[in-house]
């Protein structure tokens, strides 16, 4: 098997962690899901929502640059109730946990094996803004529907 | 150093903005028009500059485009160019099969060439740029300084005589408020060369009109900023030929990333050349304005911001996000990002928003009572069933837009009657107070303009 040059892993774009990420989600609960979700000029790698628990997740997929992943992530709380990053567990090493604890931002490892950690959980925080939480719940149930 | 008041002169980029200057230029100070525009809709652009003038008095500019005809330093490439690429487009073959398209000039360049005659039109022809090569002999350099010249000074005039029905109207337009002298960009490679062509024509085009102010424009690449001698021959130069005004339009030149030493170059250009002439900013913000304390007229921009521009503009880009300007920031940021600010700056509601943000007669209406219309300035949609990206929606843009529009009126008005010392305390002030949020150090380039504009030169 071919390993990426960036993270060491079989991950060489950042689409290919989409699958496990989403199936983890899922598995939390979060199955209302919609990727590439528009939140202003943004585009939110997965957006989903649990009816089970109310709450809803956004989840940035980076392969490598934890930072730039932050500053989406500190952005995409305005709409999420819980943001992650998710990156190749190689990467998630070189990610100062410190600072993503800080802001409340969760950190998912996605492994070779397909399957994904949660290594940092993500904290309700006071950033979320109703306006746009509902309005993203609202389109993820019309696309459900239609 | 001669204070001034700071003129703001808005640039039409094309006539789909003409809707916000009738709306606004009775409160700016002028209006610039390329002449590419002219040519390539000449009936329109006349009737519009018509209107304007009626309406607002204010004056008008018509830039000659010229350097869009020389040579240019490909930063990508790192190679001097003269294919002239950046004047083509790929147009459809008349007759050809659907679909069919061939790279050729545009119809608006083409013209323009044709009415400046040679060396401009004979370059076009060999599909190569002009060349200071090109303007060997000073006969040469004379007859382009004249057609260029004359064309600003008579082109409305023959646009409106030479149909019968707006021919009465030939005479109602004043001529415009300055001419420009030809001017092509100086690249790096050749920038001798260049420098010295472009003083020729300044010389020979303030020789030849008495009657209108002629101004010149600096059009050069941003590292001739950080070269003292070279700066010091174009000022020389500059100071020698006296011409009644100086655009400066360093390439790529950005407010916000520039350095400190380039932005004191900047203050040093408008210090060394204002007592002589005026010296406006061809792409300028904020930071030009407050350098009217020591001496710069003015700076103009596009309705949608337009404060800086690279000789050669990226083409194939997609429409970019007319984003929210900030005004303490005297910068544009995303309405998300701006929002995910407002925790930090006590923003909770409409009162706080009007108090600390903005209480633009825009935002007044769009935010009124609810705080969530924020959200409007960056509304965003599908614009086709088969887009695949979303993008934002007209509506939005035009809000960023007029909101930025009063906004630069409002710090016009603020730079004319403020000190420089408080206008740069201002400015460390909204660093300090966005650096808690999430622009964090983004903002740090207010403190360099507060550093250069309190520096002792």
């Amino acid at each position: 098997m071919n390993k990426s040059r960036i993270t060491g892993t079989k991950f060489y774009k950042e689409s290919q962690l989409l699958e496990p990420v989403a199936r983890f989600a899922k598995r939390k609960g979060f199955c209302l899901q919609k990727v590439e979700l528009p939140f202003y000029e943004y585009r939110i790698d997965l957006y989903a929502f649990s009816r089970k628990n109310n709450a809803t997740v956004a989840i940035e997929l980076k392969l490598n640059d934890w930072r730039r992943a932050l500053k989406q992530s500190l952005l995409y709380q305005l709409c999420a109730d819980l943001v992650y990053i998710a990156m190749p567990e190689s990467s998630v090493k070189r990610v100062v946990r410190a600072e993503l604890q800080r802001n409340g931002v969760g950190l998912i490892a996605v492994l070779e094996s397909g399957g994904c950690s949660c290594v940092l959980q993500a904290k309700e925080h006071a950033e979320v803004r109703q306006f746009y939480r509902l309005s993203q719940i609202e389109y993820l149930k019309g696309v459900a529907s239609a | 150093m001669p204070e001034t008041t700071p003129n703001v002169i808005l640039r039409m980029g094309s006539h789909s903005e003409k809707e916000y200057i009738e709306k606004t230029l009775k409160q700016f100070d002028g209006i610039m028009v390329g002449a590419n525009l002219l040519q390539i809709s000449p009936g329109a652009t006349a009737s519009l500059l018509l209107k304007l003038h009626n309406a607002s008095g204010r004056p008008y500019y018509l830039d000659p485009m010229t350097y869009a005809f020389g040579a240019y330093f490909d930063p990508e490439s790192g190679k001097v160019r003269v294919d002239l690429d950046w004047i083509k487009s790929n147009q459809k073959v008349p007759g050809g099969k659907k679909g069919e398209t061939v790279r050729k000039f545009k119809g608006s360049y083409r013209k323009l060439a044709d009415s400046f005659g040679p060396p401009f039109s004979s370059a076009l022809d060999a599909g190569k740029a002009v060349s200071y090569s090109d303007f060997s002999t000073d006969q040469i350099v004379d007859d382009a300084c004249k057609s260029v010249i004359s064309f600003q000074a008579e082109r409305l005039r023959k646009v409106f005589s030479d149909d019968p029905e707006t021919a009465r109207f030939a005479n109602d337009l004043p001529g415009p408020a300055a001419l420009f002298a030809p001017y092509f960009y100086v690249e790096r490679s050749r920038s001798k060369q260049w420098i010295e062509l472009n003083h020729r024509l300044a010389l020979s085009s303030t020789k030849q009109r008495k009657d209108i102010p002629i101004h010149v424009v600096v059009c050069c690449h941003l590292d001739l900023l950080g070269d003292p001698d070279l700066s010091a021959q174009v000022v020389g130069n500059l100071l020698a030929c006296k011409p009644a005004g100086v655009w400066l339009w360093f390439s790529r030149f950005d407010e916000r990333l520039a350095s400190k030493e380039e932005l004191s170059a900047l203050r040093w250009w408008v210090e060394k050349l204002s007592p002589s002439m005026s010296v406006f900013n061809m792409h300028g913000g904020f930071f030009s304005l407050a350098l009217s304390k020591f001496g710069m007229t003015g700076a103009a921009h596009g309705v949608g911001y337009g404060e800086q521009k690279d000789v050669v503009p990226v083409i194939g880009q997609s429409t970019p996000t007319v984003q929210y300007y900030v005004r303490a920031l005297h910068a544009k940021y995303s309405v998300a990002l701006i929002t995910r600010c407002f925790s930090k700056l006590g923003v909770k509601g409409p009162a706080d928003f009007f108090s600390k943000i903005c209480d633009c007669p825009i935002c007044k209406r769009i935010v009124g009572d609810d705080f969530n219309a924020f959200a409007q300035f960056g509304e965003i949609h599908y614009s086709t069933p088969m887009s695949r990206r979303a993008a934002q929606t007209p509506a939005a843009a035009k809000r960023c837009r007029y909101h930025f529009l009063l906004n630069r009126i409002i710090e016009r008005d603020h730079v004319e009657k403020s000190a420089v010392a408080d206008i740069a305390k201002e400015c460390v002030v909204a660093a300090g107070t966005w650096s808690k949020t999430l622009i964090g150090s983004g903002a740090e380039y207010l403190r360099l303009w507060a550093e250069v504009l309190s520096a002792d030169h």
